[in-house]
């Protein structure tokens, strides 16, 4: 590939010292003298480049500007600053540096000249010598480029209109040409398949992880199957599905036919009380049911519990187009679009927020997540989300209860075994909810995020009490707008398969049993030359390393062990003799409908009817917080569920993501308060002295004496926290 | 204990006292209970007007309706419940306890409506006498934001008759300032003189703590003395310090009027006044004559600094105080909801009635008028006058936020409490017209929450920089609430002089000693030594020892002002701080002039500069020590949750919260601490112990959000109420037979 000799011609006309700098920039990176810095990625090449330019400081980031070069590749547009002393040349190129964007990211470029700005597209024309240049991305962030008056004009316009021909405005198509920008260079591709995947964190696509995630629960009666394994029972499924151990796979195999897309009951995590949480799609009704059937298929839903209880997501949950809606009215409120010219003033804050609902949403997830974890919580029953499809509110719900639960989930390694879990491997369409296509506007809704902004409202609920830090939640935020993760360009387990080398390794691609085929643009994907994708948990691709540092925090204590599970229960699953129960929890109140298994006739167990909470159906909206209440007071403190209050003046907006673009608002936090947060600088001190001491033990171990050993000189001072006369007080009521 | 589990999710519709108990089991009770009459710890001073039991409290803190027997007392200090069952030990080792009043003490000037419940219906009671029937039901919504359910179904007719009518008379009616619980209590305690205010606040009643105070600003301003017995103005403190150019005959013309009093001055030498405004805009016999003063006070004004000054009317601006009365009492009423049907009925609304009541838009644009007078004696060195119709409401929260934004010592705890006391005790503000404590009906206009406004400011304040302040919210909460107990001098009076006449009325009949009224910063009358702890900020960053040396203020050299000659004014052709001479023809216009072309005409470039003064400001280092500006942004400014959401348990957050953080820090410290003694051990013994290690044991004690002023109680009974189908089937539990009952089954 060429590397751009015009532009690199281009900057041999420009005034000397800047030629200079250039020059010995050029100099310590041997053989490209062009790229002034900038690492280019095996294959990629300059487009456009543009001497001093500024780009301005988010105030998170401190403020004021950068001064550095701008260029644009077909990849990306990157910012080089021009005294960047810090960066190391031993390590790998990383996908994006700090100040870089993503063409795909991109979503509209505008030039700001001296009297007015234009909206940039690829067929624009450029009639003006702009003086800025903004690039609203997806993510929320807003990138500003000042173009000096040092500039040389030609190169402000020219790099302008470069921007704005390469950005891909979504389209069918776009993606693919931005995909092989990115990866598609001989050495790009062995480089990316010859990274090791991560193994400290479960993947969920081999028999171990979810063998290793049964163990860690303390689940029993389950077991791992892998009748699906070559994807002919269900093609939206994971290969390996957790079912009940007492349902053999030839029992198993004609279950699937009663479930939408064949997405039987499977088991996705166990409560420490001893209910078991199962998410399913909704039952096919019209299939005729054997016998025998009948009995596997209550096998299958009651799991190892006495009773069931399905909870059915459809009805309170907002639908796909009331997400896709608030997202889109949260970002014209949050970024405040200059050239769209809506501003809200500050005094009418307050109800445009509540207007676009998104808060609303979010309360609701977490409400519907709250009302499950109360439910597990009561102990040996199986729980089961059911949603019509099982791949979009069933994800967020399932993996928000375990969030709450499980403090494993809230360490980094767990979160991604979760999302991996819930998410990537159990088959939500990542593609068609971004929409990156542009081809399916019903189908896209930013349900992901939707969860992302869930957990922060957990997180900034419980600061305490996760070990990933908003920092990391934004990195995820981030790069579930960045079109370049195996983990989020397929819609399904199959689909990734089909893409990646692996499809190879499968014997013969059936068709599926259940129509395949609506779901996949097949010829899109199989004209792909095929570069491998990296999952989105290979970090180290992405972010440089120290702000890879920032995604955990020290948890200052371990969470308590989960309870143990309470003796007194035992006696009530005794007493129940009757056959297995089922109800259904819905809008706050248990009932138990003559369908709700269409295999079973007549309906329930004399029960019907009889509703067993006492608010009429009416008063619904208190039914969640009442259950939640009681539930909170009869639980023993010390147990480590986060139960999040759900009041309006609780819920609160992610402002670290949804206001990074806003030039006026990003005052939030100013650079020095975010980086010195005396809990931080305690745990460090904390983690330094641990250290500290386990070397001195070493050392004493080993009889040597004390060693040139003087912690005194390495500690860090505890600086601004001299006096904490009433904080100590409490550690010990 | 007599405890109903009625069901709040049960019958939602009605608000509450559903009791399950039948008669007999009262009579009972009744008997047990009787005559264990019991009194309450009362206060020097105290007298109990009258009582009546037994009465119930319904307590709505989990949503199982509990009630609670007991006595309803009222005396001249508070409304006080006692509760038959003996206090638990929960309760008993609160850490966060008011001396004064308990958890179910009511004290007489905190209540600010009550309500009567007839049979189902609530009513708003104004006077004491109701013609048909008495209410069987108390509502008691005090003013820091708790509320009180009594019933009086079981008491006798009379006694619930007399308490009623005592309560209402006591708490509602209008009433002479002598009648005041600090009265009593002063005359009845010894002014502990060892328990002076332990950060040292500076009191501002002698002539050397205003001394003290103008070294301390570098100010060059003259002190006045001679109004010590008020010769000049009723309404001026006893000292207070103006331009030195200010004659001797110019203080006594208009009773204290259009005086620029000196509020603090900056490093650079200009200098922030305040004044209460002459009415200059009408066209009368003594209008001519007021301008012309105002002429000659402005004249001296500038003298203080390079000649340039800028005058500030606030009710230009500003809200009235009307308007502020008016958006809080619509504020408020979102967190006194007595149940919680109504509560979720807000919640969906929730943000735009809290944008409809305006009250954060109000403390918005206070803080943006403040941000725009420190751009003024920061970026421009102007000299400001700032003035309103009394020049003690809105003039206080303005320059008490200045100061409060420039000045370090300020955000100190001590430095905090000499504030108030300079600007609003000294500078006379009308505390007990605002407070309307005596519920005159005169008064009733002038009833607003001016200091409460304040104090919501400096909140947003801290929230924004924690760091920057050294006290915490806990303490901004408890301050609010101290203003509605009527036993600290600091509040009770309009002005230093007010205060100094009725001490001296007191005097007069020949008593012992004068009275003594101890001041809200004696904290050790409401808190113990413990429970003060948590009015320090765990945050607060102090100045590192190196700072803490005077540092040299580089003072900007303004040469092009100061060649100019000096007995005119500045001429500048910007017009933007210019003040003529030439031009005194007319004053009027002269204000005018010079007020829209910097605060009214172009309000546009009047906030795009102090924008981008903001922003300038920002671009620097944050300095937690030295100026901070506040956000003003829509999402910046936030609800002070601690305040108006502590008392209802349904948005407390239970294990979580901000509070968690800090209990973190603490967690750490600790481990810090544990850690360093190893590190030490082993640097003295060359043989490790390794039993030295021992875990903390870690506490368990689960914080909520509403710490320190709730504490999450763990309750002995289990909720009867089915979480599980499974539980309800099996235990018949009371809430279950209701059920059959509801569904008519049986």
């Amino acid at each position: 590939m060429l590397t751009g000799p015009k532009s690199f011609f281009k900057a041999r006309q420009r005034v000397p010292d800047v030629k200079d700098r250039m020059l010995s920039h050029g100099s310590s990176d041997v053989g490209d003298k062009g790229t002034l810095g900038l690492r280019l990625l095996p294959g990629e090449h300059i487009l456009q480049k543009a001497v001093l330019v500024r780009k301005k400081l988010p105030c998170r980031e401190g403020g004021g500007w950068l001064a550095g070069t701008l260029f644009c590749t077909p990849f990306r547009v990157a910012f080089v600053p021009q005294d960047d002393l810090k960066r190391d040349e031993d390590t790998d190129p990383i996908l994006l540096e700090d100040h870089d964007v993503a063409l795909a990211c991109v979503e509209k470029v505008v030039a700001v000249g001296p009297s007015r700005m234009k909206v940039m597209t690829p067929t624009s024309t450029l009639k003006f010598v702009p003086e800025e240049l903004l690039l609203y991305c997806r993510d929320f962030q807003v990138h500003g480029f000042l173009f000096d008056r040092l500039t040389p004009e030609a190169q402000a316009m020219e790099i302008t209109c470069a921007i704005a021909k390469v950005y891909q405005p979504l389209q069918p198509g776009a993606l693919l040409t931005f995909l092989n920008a990115a990866f598609g260079s001989v050495e790009m591709r062995q480089r990316l398949s010859n990274r090791p995947r991560d193994a400290t964190m479960c993947w969920f696509d081999i028999a171990s992880d979810w063998e290793t995630e049964l163990e860690r629960t303390g689940a029993t009666g389950w077991r791992v199957s892998s009748i699906n394994h070559r994807f002919e029972m269900a093609a939206s499924l994971p290969r390996l599905n957790v079912v009940p151990q007492k349902v053999l796979d030839t029992q198993l195999k004609n279950t699937f036919a009663h479930f939408n897309e064949g997405r039987i009951p499977r088991w996705c995590w166990h409560h420490p009380s001893g209910s078991d949480l199962l998410r399913m799609a909704s039952f096919k009704n019209n299939i005729y049911c054997e016998r025998d059937n009948v009995r596997n298929l209550e096998a299958l839903v009651f799991g190892s519990g006495q009773q069931c209880v399905v909870v059915e997501l459809a009805e309170e949950m907002p639908t796909l187009a009331d997400l896709q809606q608030g997202h889109a009215r949260l970002r014209a409120l949050c970024l405040a679009d200059e050239s769209a010219a809506v501003t809200v003033p500050d005094e009418k804050w307050l109800s445009s927020l509540e207007s676009t609902r998104w808060l609303d949403h979010v309360r609701c997830c977490l409400r519907k997540a709250t009302e499950a974890v109360c439910l597990l919580n009561d102990g040996l029953q199986t729980l089961i989300l059911q949603e019509a499809e099982d791949r979009d509110m069933n994800c967020v719900v399932s993996s928000l209860v375990q969030v709450m639960c499980d403090p494993y989930c809230r360490t980094l390694a767990g979160f991604q075994g979760l999302v991996q879990k819930e998410w990537v491997v159990a088959g939500h369409r990542f593609l068609s909810r971004a929409n990156y296509h542009r081809d399916r506007e019903k189908e896209e809704a930013p349900v992901f995020l939707l969860f992302l902004d869930c957990v922060w409202q957990l997180w900034a609920q419980f600061p305490s009490r996760f070990q990933l830090t908003p920092e990391y939640l934004l990195a995820v935020h981030d790069s579930a707008h960045l079109p370049l993760f195996s983990s989020f360009l397929s819609n399904c387990e199959l689909e990734r398969r089909r893409r990646s080398k692996f499809l190879q390794l499968l014997p013969q691609c059936y068709t599926p049993v259940n129509g395949l085929g609506k779901g996949l643009p097949l010829t899109a994907w199989h004209a792909l030359p095929d570069p491998p994708l990296p999952p989105v948990w290979d970090w180290a691709l992405q972010y440089s390393s120290a702000r890879r540092s920032r995604f955990t925090q020290p948890m200052t204590r371990p969470d308590p062990p989960p309870p143990l599970v309470n003796g007194s229960l035992n006696t009530v699953k005794t007493t129940e003799e009757a056959p297995a129960s089922v109800f259904l929890f819905s809008r706050g109140t248990f009932t138990s409908p003559s369908n709700l298994l269409p295999w079973r006739e007549g309906g329930g167990t004399g029960l019907s009817k009889r509703s067993l909470r006492r608010d009429p159906p009416s008063e619904s909206p208190l039914a969640p917080d009442w259950l939640l209440k009681a539930w909170t007071l009869a639980e023993n403190p010390g147990s480590g569920t986060l139960i999040p209050q759900l009041l309006a003046p609780c819920v609160g907006l992610w402002k670290d993501c949804y206001f990074r673009g806003v030039l006026q608002v990003q005052a939030f936090r100013h650079p020095e308060a975010t980086s010195s947060h005396p809990v931080d600088q305690l745990a460090r001190e904390v983690q330094q002295l641990m250290e500290e001491l386990a070397l001195a033990s070493a050392v004493g171990a080993r009889g040597l004496g004390q060693v040139g050993l003087e912690p005194s000189s390495t500690r860090m001072p505890t600086a601004a926290l001299p006096s904490m006369p009433p904080y100590t007080t409490w550690t010990s009521l | 204990m007599l405890s109903t589990l009625g069901g709040g999710g049960g019958k939602p519709a009605k608000p509450s006292f559903v009791s399950y108990v039948t008669p007999e089991e009262i009579n009972q009770t009744e008997k047990e209970c009787s005559r264990k009459e019991k009194h309450p710890d009362l206060l020097p001073g105290e007298v109990i007007f009258c009582s009546a039991g037994p009465v119930l409290k319904s307590i709505k803190d989990d949503l199982f309706q509990r009630v609670v027997y007991g006595t309803l007392l009222c005396t001249n200090f508070r409304v006080s419940f006692i509760s038959d069952e003996a206090p638990s030990d929960e309760e008993a080792a609160q850490l966060f306890k008011n001396k004064l009043y308990g958890e179910n003490d009511i004290p007489l000037t905190c209540v600010d409506h009550i309500y009567g419940g007839f049979d189902d219906k609530k009513k708003l009671i104004i006077s004491g006498f109701v013609k048909n029937k008495y209410p069987s039901k108390i509502i008691v919504c005090c003013k820091d934001l708790r509320l009180f359910h009594f019933s009086l179904a079981y008491a006798k007719e009379e006694d619930a008759k007399k308490i009623f009518q005592g309560i209402v008379y006591h708490c509602l009616e209008p009433k002479s300032l002598k009648c005041v619980f600090a009265f009593s209590y002063g005359e009845k305690t010894l002014l502990n003189k060892e328990n002076q205010t332990k950060p040292k606040t500076v009191m501002f009643d002698t002539s050397e703590d205003w001394a003290q105070e103008i070294k301390r600003t570098k100010g060059n301003c003259k002190l006045i003395s001679n109004n010590a017995d008020f010769s000049i103005s009723a309404k001026l403190p006893q000292f207070f310090i103006v331009p030195t150019h200010v004659t001797q005959e110019d203080l006594t013309k208009f009773d204290g009027k259009g005086i620029p009093i000196w509020c603090w001055s900056h490093h650079s030498g200009c200098a922030l006044f305040k004044t209460a405004s002459l009415p200059l805009m009408q066209e009368d016999a003594s209008s001519q004559l007021y301008k012309s003063y105002m002429e000659g006070m402005l004249n001296a004004v500038a003298q203080t600094h390079l000649y340039s000054v800028k005058t500030e009317e606030l009710s230009d601006s500003l809200p009235t105080v009307q308007d502020i009365q008016q958006s809080y009492s619509k504020f408020k009423q979102f967190f006194l909801l007595d149940n919680t049907n109504d509560f979720w009925m807000t919640d969906v609304k929730w943000f735009s009635s809290l944008e409809g009541s305006c009250w954060l838009d109000i403390i918005r644009q206070c803080l943006a008028k403040a941000v725009e007078v420190v751009e003024c004696l920061e970026k421009e060195n102007t000299n400001v006058l700032i003035m309103e119709e009394e020049g003690s409401d809105l003039c206080c929260v303005i320059s008490s936020l200045v100061q409060l934004m420039f000045d370090p010592y300020y955000r100190t705890l001590g430095g905090f409490q000499s504030l108030i006391q300079k600007e609003w005790v000294m500078g006379g503000h009308r505390f007990l017209d605002r407070c309307n404590h005596l519920h005159l009906k005169d008064k009733e206009q002038s009833q607003a929450p001016v200091f409460l406004l304040f104090l919501e400011s400096v909140w947003q304040l801290q929230q924004q920089y924690p760091p920057a302040f050294q006290f915490s919210e806990t303490y901004l909460t408890v301050l609010s609430d101290s203003i509605d107990v009527s036993v600290f001098s600091t509040f009770l009076f309009n002005s230093p002089h007010h205060m100094a006449s009725i001490a001296k009325a007191m005097l007069e009949p020949g008593q012992r000693s004068p009275v003594n009224w101890p001041t809200v910063w004696d904290w050790s009358v409401q808190f113990d030594s413990r429970a003060q702890d948590f009015f320090i900020n765990p945050l607060y960053m102090e100045r590192s020892r190196q700072d803490k040396a005077p540092r040299k203020m580089p003072r900007p050299k303004h040469q092009r002002h100061q060649s100019l000659p000096s007995s005119a004014f500045k001429f500048s052709p910007s017009a933007k701080k210019g003040f003529l001479k030439d031009e005194t023809d007319s004053l009027k216009k002269m204000l005018r002039v010079k007020r829209l072309s910097r605060w009214m005409n172009s309000p546009d470039s009047a906030q795009a500069s102090t924008r981008e003064f903001f922003v300038a400001w920002q671009r620097r280092p944050l300095d937690y020590h030295g100026l901070l500006l506040p956000c003003l942004e829509g999402p910046t400014l936030r609800l002070w949750s601690q305040r108006y959401l502590r008392w209802i348990p349904e948005a407390q957050i239970f294990g979580g919260g901000s509070i968690t953080i800090l209990k973190k820090l603490a967690d750490l410290l600790a481990e810090v601490q544990d850690l360093r003694g190893n590190l030490d051990r082993q640097a003295c013994r060359a043989d490790f112990n390794h039993q030295g290690v021992v875990a903390r044991a870690k506490s368990s004690i689960q914080l909520s959000s509403a710490f320190p002023f709730t504490m999450p109680r763990s309750r002995s009974f289990k909720p009867a109420i089915p979480i599980g189908p499974l539980h309800s089937l099996i235990t018949d539990s009371l809430a279950d037979q209701e059920d059959e009952e509801n569904l008519g089954i049986v």
